[in-house]
């Protein structure tokens, strides 16, 4: 017999984590949310886009040397199918208007990483006149990796981080871009002219 | 022909002032009204490839430069036709009746330098398709200042105000 908090309850509850089944000890809920987050965790489906400098290091991750499918991600074409933004370096204003849409686009829940320094603070970036420099001004972010590039094990790293915050649920970038949808609008706003 | 030899042949362009820089590579000014025709007479010479039009801002001169980069598979030569056009009045003519992808590189200079090209019909934004400031290559562009006001003055979402 496992004994559910009721704050676990709640915040299951508040991540919307499967059907909620009004039970007398709860157990059946807490279990439903921890196989559906393992099962997410195992099949992260990444969008095939890439920024900046970072697309490069992508191809020895998803090929035989780092092999990504071992962890059940793979990537996808369509931003509708895919539960993984990875932000791969440097975005300037005309990309992010293109990464928002993708990301808006993307199916709940969904997670993002952000490779290197440029989404971080600007990286070696942090003068110019199109890069902005603080990604998660606009897009909440789920994992930073560290690096000017990152190599492919950092990244791989990363991913195991990503899928352990995915199991304790601190993985909750797309619930905080809808509990602050208002101030991430604005600040997008402020920098695009018109919207498309 | 060797560079010497071309150099005579583009001085009998009238205005022309021409120097050879360096093996393969001669640089040939005019004056801004004359630049349609010394294409065509480069042209004609066999420079058929507009490989890139550079823009330089001489600030302290009050002038825009523009570079017309030309190169010559036949002769294996280079040549940088340049012209110089006001500040205060940056207009130029197109040359995409000689080269059609001047539309391109005309665009690139009218984005990133802010000069027209009379006749082109494509200048609309490329890259900054949100641009709200003076455009970016100008000398007197401060590029810190402007991310510091754009980029810096944003505030964080999650820190609670
Ligand atoms: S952090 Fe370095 S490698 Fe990555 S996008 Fe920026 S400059 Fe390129």
């Amino acid at each position: 017999m496992v004994e559910v908090k009721n704050e676990e309850k709640e915040r299951i509850a508040s991540e919307d984590m499967g059907v909620q089944i009004e039970n007398q000890d709860g157990i059946e809920l807490r279990s439903f949310g921890t196989v559906k987050r393992w099962a997410t965790k195992r099949s992260l489906w990444m969008v095939h886009y890439c920024t900046g400098c970072g697309g490069i290091e992508l191809a020895p991750l998803m090929t035989s040397r780092y092999d990504m499918e071992r962890f059940g991600m793979h990537p996808m074409v369509t931003p509708r199918q895919s539960d993984l933004l990875l932000i791969t370096g440097y975005v300037n204003i005309k990309t992010l208007k293109r990464i928002i849409r993708t990301y808006e686009q993307m199916p709940d829940p969904k997670y993002v990483v952000a490779f290197g320094s440029c989404p971080i603070n600007g990286g070696p970036y942090w003068d110019s006149h199109v890069t902005i420099n603080h990604l998660d001004k606009y897009l909440p972010v789920d994992v930073y990796i560290a690096g000017c590039m990152p190599r492919p094990q950092s990244i791989v790293k990363a991913f195991d981080m990503l899928m352990d915050m995915i199991q304790s649920g601190k993985a909750d970038g797309y619930l905080r871009y809808k509990k602050y949808y208002d101030r991430y609008k604005a600040n997008q706003e402020k920098l695009f002219r018109k919207w498309w | 022909m060797s560079e010497d030899e071309f150099a005579k042949k583009m001085a009998e362009f009238p205005d022309s002032e021409v120097k050879v820089l360096r093996k393969g590579q001669i640089a040939m000014k005019v004056p801004a009204e004359k630049g349609h025709d010394a294409a065509r007479f480069l042209k004609d010479m066999g420079f058929t490839h507009l490989v890139a039009i550079e823009y330089v801002d001489w600030i302290k001169d009050g002038e825009f430069e523009l570079v017309y980069n030309l190169f010559s598979y036949e002769h294996k030569m280079r040549v940088f036709l340049k012209v110089r056009i006001p500040r205060d009045k940056p207009e130029y003519i197109t040359f995409m009746d000689l080269w059609p992808i001047a539309m391109t590189h005309e665009r690139e200079a009218h984005e990133m330098m802010g000069i027209v090209f009379k006749g082109n019909p494509n200048l609309t934004p490329f890259i900054l398709e949100d641009w709200k400031s003076i455009p970016p290559m100008r000398k007197d562009f401060d590029a810190r200042k402007f991310v510091k006001e754009t980029y810096e003055s944003i505030p964080f979402v999650e820190d609670e105000p």
